[in-house]
């Protein structure tokens, strides 16, 4: 047995790296498409109106509180949660009616799900297993992922013999080798350490990126949505807020709830925020977010120039401030509202201590009109 | 020349500090376990005893006990009996109960409930009991068993019930069953497929010691044995019961032969649940 590895590991050389890189663009046609999609537990909506198209090769993050639907939605989408409504298609295939092992669909899950009576090649080896491919190209086919997630000397050890950040890999690699359509990522770094999630988000985009592996990855970390997707779907009571880019759903949410997930945006209703802009604002509420709020003290601007259009100066006065490692966010109570104003962290000497009377200023060109 | 003066206080302080409660340990250890070996000891000594009548010590030691209930067709054809009456009910068990225990675990949670109660109920009536109650339903009507040894092995199925299920249940638990399903069946697995080569192998040392300790309990089984078949099936404890009017060193022979086995049986089931909690502890 352990011949025959060595052996396999000898022969197998870099163009099986590459083989198994352009395999799913040789597949076809990959991308992932929602229809109408509603599930419901008794009376109660858990998801409704899932409506999306992703794109081959796109890397698709689920935003959303714990408790909005987004880990059922991924469920409903695997196969493992049944749809009351909508229909689920893989290029030209719809899979909504297919068990679990017919769709084509790999998984990763939070808790790893990996097989405890298994060594980690076995782990691997276990989808190719049931597809019956040969011994050789099976051990072949594991030693090129096991390559690929870096854990090849681990190869014949058991899942409880490895640390989370490997049993992860491992998880990753097995949903990997049957080179599945489109892959699902239940929150799979949440039940790891801040370094290994790191590290491991990095190695999970690279090797999306490289293998162009349509993606849905669900998580509630606002970071690593905005770090690894290309785009980010913002859920929220069941529902899809916004589609966006990263940069586009950070700077422009389309509504409160949106603007409330994201950032530590201020929301002001049109009352509030009429004496910072200097005029009623056309919608009920709008948001700022704490980055485009400007300081001045003592008639000098306070920790960077103002920006060319601001509205009137509004007095208040500093409540607390929290170190943010490279920015400062101060809290500022003014006569009619309080705000949450972020400046760099230039040097220590220049902090605002509590009690301080400041002005401030809301850059005009972007402030963001909410819609509800 | 200074140094070896020191040396043996600490040997002395240790002896001080571990003697009396190693003592007290060792001398209820040894109380207990010569007050639960002694009755053996002495059948085991009667069974070996060529004629152990008036005399302290017996006359001299012989095998031919043995020998002669190890040929006695009689003994061997109840053996017989009672190995396949108690690997029918585990049988019958194993492929009721798993599935039932698997199905509560995932899908039916609230068939759990119902199972406890269930697992409950042959503790809550006595043997003599439910026997009545059994001889009653099965002796005349459409399905005649008493008698018979299928009439045994429900029987012995419902007292095995409590027990396997408990331990099935156990293990299933110390597994996250569903999540291993699902990851199998995404994997390309067939639900079937699935619970053979990734539940099955995970709760194998539970289920191996769920039927060890079983059997062993279900071979020593005597109520049911007499008051359900009694002559007509004659089991090993039957057998026993019948030979209490032949030679007292044929029947301790009986009872160590008997022994012998359970141990074996018991101490293999330990083993692997030792086995077990040291593979989970790595």
């Amino acid at each position: 047995m352990s011949h025959t590895v060595t052996a396999s590991i000898t022969a197998t050389t870099q163009p099986a790296v590459e083989r198994v890189q352009h395999q799913p663009n040789m597949a076809g046609d990959n991308a992932l498409r929602l229809a109408g999609l509603a599930k419901r537990f008794g009376t109660t909506s858990v998801f409704d109106d899932i409506d999306a198209d992703i794109g081959h090769g796109e890397f698709i993050t689920l935003l959303g509180p714990s408790g909005c639907g987004k880990s059922t939605l991924l469920r409903a989408i695997a196969g493992l949660t049944p749809l009351d409504q909508g229909s689920i298609h893989v290029g030209q295939d719809d899979i909504t009616e297919l068990p679990p092992q017919q769709r084509g669909i790999g998984m990763v899950f939070q808790h790893y799900a990996l097989f405890p009576n298994m060594r980690v090649v076995d782990n691997i080896g276990f989808g190719l297993r049931m597809q019956k491919v040969s011994r050789n190209e099976r051990e072949r086919r594991v030693d090129t992922v096991l390559r690929l997630v870096e854990l090849s000397d681990q190869a014949h050890k058991f899942p409880h013999q490895l640390s989370g950040g490997q049993r992860q890999r491992v998880a990753l690699a097995r949903a990997l080798v049957v080179e599945p359509r489109v892959l699902l990522m239940d929150e799979p770094l949440s039940a790891l350490d801040a370094r290994i999630r790191r590290h491991l988000r990095d190695q999970i985009r690279d090797i999306q990126k490289s293998l162009g592996l349509t993606t849905l990855f669900v998580t509630h970390d606002q970071e690593e949505a905005m770090l690894m997707s290309d785009r980010v779907f913002l859920m929220h009571q069941g529902r899809i807020l916004q589609q966006d880019r990263a940069e586009t759903l950070y700077t422009r949410p389309s509504g409160s709830a949106a603007a409330g997930f994201m950032g530590h945006y201020n929301l002001l209703d049109a009352v509030e925020a009429e004496p910072l802009l200097g005029f009623r604002p056309q919608s009920a509420r709008v948001a700022l977010r704490p980055e485009a709020l400007y300081l001045s003290l003592d008639g000098r601007p306070f920790g960077g120039d103002l920006p060319p259009r601001v509205g009137p100066a509004l007095s208040g006065v500093v409540r607390r401030h929290r170190l943010l490692g490279n920015i400062v966010r101060y809290e500022i109570v003014g006569s009619t509202l309080t705000l949450n104003i972020d400046t760099l962290n230039r040097s220590t000497r220049t902090l605002l201590v509590e009690g301080t009377q400041v002005n401030m200023y809301a850059d005009l060109d972007e402030v963001q009109e909410l819609s509800e | 020349m200074a140094n070896p003066a020191p040396v043996p206080l600490p040997a002395q302080s240790r002896r001080l500090s571990s003697l009396p409660t190693l003592n007290l340990y060792g001398v209820v250890l040894v109380a207990v376990f010569t007050s639960l070996a002694l009755p053996l000891l002495a059948t085991l000594g009667y069974a070996l005893a060529s004629r152990w009548g008036a005399t302290l010590m017996p006359d001299g030691l012989t095998l031919s006990w043995f020998i002669e209930l190890w040929t006695t067709p009689r003994f061997l054809a109840a053996a017989g009996r009672s190995l396949l009456v108690t690997i029918g009910a585990l049988v019958l068990s194993l492929v009721l109960i798993l599935p039932v225990a698997m199905l509560a675990q995932t899908r039916y949670p609230r068939l759990e409930h119902w199972m406890n109660t269930l697992t409950l109920m042959p503790f809550a009536v006595p043997p003599v009991v439910s026997s009545v109650g059994l001889l009653q339903l099965y002796a005349g009507g459409p399905i005649p068993l008493v008698g018979t040894p299928w009439i045994l092995i429900f029987t012995y199925f419902t007292i095995a019930l409590p027990f396997m299920y408990r331990t099935m249940t156990n293990s299933l638990r110390a597994v996250d069953v569903s999540e291993l399903m699902e990851a199998a069946q995404l994997l390309g697995a067939g639900p079937i497929k699935a619970f053979f080569l990734v539940i099955l192998p995970n709760i194998r040392a539970g289920v191996q010691i769920a039927i060890f300790l079983s059997f062993s309990f279900l071979v020593g089984e005597f109520v049911f044995a007499n008051m359900l078949v009694g002559t007509r099936f004659e089991t090993l404890q039957v057998y026993l019961n019948n030979m209490r009017g032949a030679s007292g060193h044929f029947t301790s022979a009986l009872v160590i032969t008997l022994f012998v086995m359970t141990l074996i049986l018991t101490w293999l089931g330990t083993r692997q649940a030792e086995h077990t909690v040291k593979e989970a502890a790595r």
